[in-house]
């Protein structure tokens, strides 16, 4: 554009902002210390859980001074019974939770995004309402419909509360999926001779497949995390990690080197997935 | 296409309608957790609630306090920092997994790290606090400092959630507003204001209509925290609910606190949506 200088009167005020009154140095200064603000800040909690939990039983009241570092803790811990059977419950729920939630979700939100009417618009309606209602409305009267169904403290009795959990939230992001990829692939197969169903699977379940993979790994990591529903529906027989760990933290409140070792290995997939799986992460996020 | 949603609508109605209708009834009766007779009580319930002192005075305070800070304090952290990371520099990815951590960590592990952290004899921030010179202080003893740290606890976890959310919609905004207020020698702060913030209000609103409904129903990090306490100076609705059910085994003052929970949370949220929708109108 040629605009003439005249035409800018305002041309001296530019740099009478704070940031560009400094130096270009400055500025370059600025940002790095912004940054390495943030990384302390986020970072540090963890780093010092991590660091906690290496240190030996003695140590572990001044983690900031001395340079004794121990595996023990990780040992002491795993051979607790009920940490072992934590981990394992957590890990079997989380991931059959999850197939269960994507399978029954995936259809239903391919649903929302393609038929429209009366059924589709009350569905859609009923999920927008029931995403809003706290959980501990309904996690409390759940109590007694899993012991009615004697399924309370055993793996169905968590695993379908936690399938609820998500229907309203994941079918909502599921016809987002679908309400992006083209539907007239779906018609041409129709055409073709297709069934309805067949259009469902070869055609628009494979377009949908990457923000599935995403929504997949967020929703193993919430079932794994999750704490309410896990405290109030089991007790002894089948234990959570999360719930085991409060107890920790509740009860043997001054052993903090084992009770860091408990919360490091259950944060682990939350480190593995954060690294390696982080493009995922960040597109299920954004939905 | 019934067939379509019916596993899902099924267990939607077994696991999350039915439950909500057992705790509708069950806040109209006499239901101790031992005990479900059910003698039919009429409101009573829902009258003890509304007039517990701590029901009016501390948890509904707290809890409102705690979503209106944590969401407020996050989104502008949030922006903040999308603003920060949105360029190209070294170290990106770093920095990237270092703030998806506490999203991915179990609010459960981020309340402990906290209570270690802020361990009133061991914690290292006591170590620093006392370091620096000041008196000793026994962080969760008392009601403020307890509530600051759980307040801050949620915006350490929740921060990172905007940031994501917000960097993609800064890095998804056209170009061509920003070049032509630069020709026009606006100052950053006005392109700030008058270009970002505009363009970025549908993303803002949703962002905070869904973060208020959620932190309105905060549990994990309180109960991890403080239970609570000191003497329930820091409850909140759904740890106040529990506490009446599970802990006082009164399950119809529960069910009936739970329900007056969701009322509020479903009114503030059509009313925040409404309201963000046309203050943020105003603002373009």
């Amino acid at each position: 554009m040629s605009t003439p200088a005249a035409a800018l009167p305002h041309h001296e005020h530019r740099g009478s902002g704070f940031f560009d009154a400094l130096a270009p140095g400055g500025k370059r200064v600025l940002f790095i210390l912004a940054l390495l603000a943030t990384l302390f800040l986020f970072a540090f909690p963890a780093f010092w859980l991590i660091l906690t939990s290496l240190r030996p039983a003695w140590g572990v009241f001044y983690v900031h001074r001395g340079t004794d570092f121990t595996l023990s803790n990780f040992s002491t811990v795993l051979e607790e019974e009920i940490v072992v059977r934590a981990f394992i419950n957590s890990f079997v729920i989380a991931t059959v939770a999850t197939a269960l939630s994507i399978v029954v979700t995936v259809t239903s939100g391919y649903m929302l995004s393609r038929f429209k009417g009366r059924v589709a618009s009350t569905w859609f309606g009923t999920i927008y309402v029931f995403r809003t209602v706290p959980y501990i409305s309904w996690v409390l009267p759940l109590y007694f419909v899993t012991q009615w169904l004697g399924i309370f403290d055993t793996y169905a009795g968590l695993l379908l509360p936690h399938i609820a959990v998500h229907i309203c939230f994941f079918s909502w992001i599921m016809k987002g999926f679908f309400d992006s990829i083209d539907p007239s692939m779906e018609y041409a197969a129709l055409i073709d001779g297709c069934t309805r169903w067949g259009a469902f699977i070869r055609v628009a379940l494979p377009s949908a497949i990457p923000g599935i993979a995403a929504l997949s790994i967020l929703c193993w990591l919430y079932t794994w995390n999750e704490f309410l529903f896990a405290l109030i529906l089991t007790s002894h027989n089948t234990p959570m990690i999360t719930v085991t760990m409060a107890q920790f933290v509740t009860e043997l409140g001054t052993e903090w080197n084992l009770m860091s070792a408990t919360a490091v290995m259950a944060m682990g997939p939350a480190l593995i997935i954060t690294i390696f799986g982080q493009k995922y992460v960040i597109r299920g996020l954004r939905v | 296409m019934l067939l379509l949603i019916a596993p899902a609508a099924s267990v939607l109605i077994m696991f999350q309608i039915v439950p909500i209708v057992i705790g509708a009834n069950a806040s109209f009766r006499h239901w101790p957790l031992y005990d479900p007779s059910g003698e039919w009580l009429g409101l009573e319930h829902y009258v003890r609630v509304l007039t517990d002192p701590v029901f009016l005075g501390v948890v509904l305070p707290n809890t409102l306090l705690l979503m209106v800070s944590s969401v407020l304090i996050s989104l502008i952290l949030g922006l903040a920092l999308a603003h920060l990371l949105n360029r190209d520099f070294l170290g990106q990815r770093i920095v990237q997994t270092v703030i998806l951590l506490p999203l991915m960590i179990a609010p459960v592990i981020a309340a402990t790290m906290m209570r270690w952290v802020f361990n009133d004899q061991f914690g290292i921030v006591s170590v620093v606090w006392e370091a620096m010179g000041f008196a000793p202080q026994a962080w969760l003893a008392s009601r403020w400092p307890a509530f600051s740290i759980i307040v801050f606890t949620d915006v350490w976890i929740w921060t990172p959630w905007f940031t994501i959310i917000l960097l993609a919609g800064l890095k998804s905004l056209p170009k061509e507003p920003y070049e032509a207020a630069a020709i026009d020698a606006a100052t950053r702060w006005r392109m700030f204001t008058h270009l970002t913030l505009p363009m970025l209000r549908p993303v803002i609103a949703v962002c905070v209509v869904i973060r208020s409904i959620d932190a309105f129903r905060t549990f994990d990090q309180v109960w991890v925290i403080s239970q609570g306490g000191p003497a329930r100076q820091t409850e909140v609705f759904s740890v106040y609910a529990y506490v009446e059910a599970f802990h006082n085994l009164n399950f119809g003052r529960g069910s009936a606190a739970a329900i007056v929970g969701a009322i509020i949370i479903m009114v503030l949220g059509i009313v925040l949506y409404r309201l963000l929708d046309r203050y943020m109108d105003v603002s373009r």
